[in-house]
């Protein structure tokens, strides 16, 4: 039973993070590719960490993998909410077909152009990003 | 049962890292790179939490901790330094020095 339980949170676990590993080669852009980190890198090494602890036993250095679990949870998604953030600072080249613009910084700080300006000047230095 | 399930597990494992590693080497700006060094810091332990399953044994989990809080001070590290080095033009944090106009990236 409990052999079971640890071999398939550890497939689990490992294919979502083989899924987070092929997001971050296949998607075309930094905040998409932060996208696939923040949420597959977490559910997978959740569920390892899960398995661990069915491996182990119940009460079995409990804490210890609660606390793991506890900094997992919180230090990745943290970490590529502050790559988003830089991101959005420097004004990063962005994919061609991205639904929106409204998060710009330099839109939100003019104010005055015409989002024709923005959408035309912003591909411009991203080339090599937008495949 | 269980050590065909870790086989599998190192295999992808060893897969997400040379992926990762694909986009450590060609990706165009410096974040890419950032965001590919935590996926390899991450599976590394996996492959951690993996050993520790088949030996069953409990010597490694403070090398989990360790190595999960390493991986986060790097990423916030890389990300305060490009925040200093790199002067934002539009929001009002005029106060950087703004000493490297052009940037790492």
């Amino acid at each position: 039973m409990s052999e079971w339980m640890t071999s398939f949170l550890v497939l689990t676990g490992a294919f979502l993070i083989l899924i987070a590993a092929v997001g971050v080669v296949r998607l075309p852009d930094v905040l998409c590719r932060s996208h696939a980190v923040a949420k597959a890198l977490t559910l997978g090494i959740f569920l390892l960490l899960l398995g661990l602890w069915a491996r182990l036993g119940e009460n079995q250095a409990a804490f210890k993998i609660l606390l793991a679990i506890g900094f997992q949870l919180i230090t990745i998604p943290v970490s590529s909410h502050l790559v988003g953030l830089i991101t959005l600072q420097q004004n990063a080249p962005r994919w061609r077909h991205r639904p929106m613009d409204d998060h710009r910084v330099d839109a939100r700080a003019t104010t005055q152009p015409p989002p024709a300006s923005a959408r035309e000047s912003t591909p411009a230095p991203g080339s090599p990003s937008t495949k | 049962m269980i050590d065909v399930a870790l086989n599998l597990g190192f295999v992808m494992l060893a897969l997400a890292i040379l992926l990762g590693a694909v986009r450590l080497v060609r990706g165009p700006s410096i974040m890419d790179r950032v965001l590919a060094f935590d996926l390899i810091t991450t599976c590394a332990v996996g492959m951690i939490v993996l050993l520790s399953i088949r030996w069953r044994t409990v010597l490694y989990l403070e090398l989990i901790l360790v190595f999960s809080l390493l991986g986060f001070l790097t990423t916030v590290a890389f990300v305060f330094y490009l925040n200093r080095a790199v002067p934002n033009t539009a929001e009002g944090q005029g106060k950087d020095k703004a000493k490297q106009p052009q940037g790492p990236t």
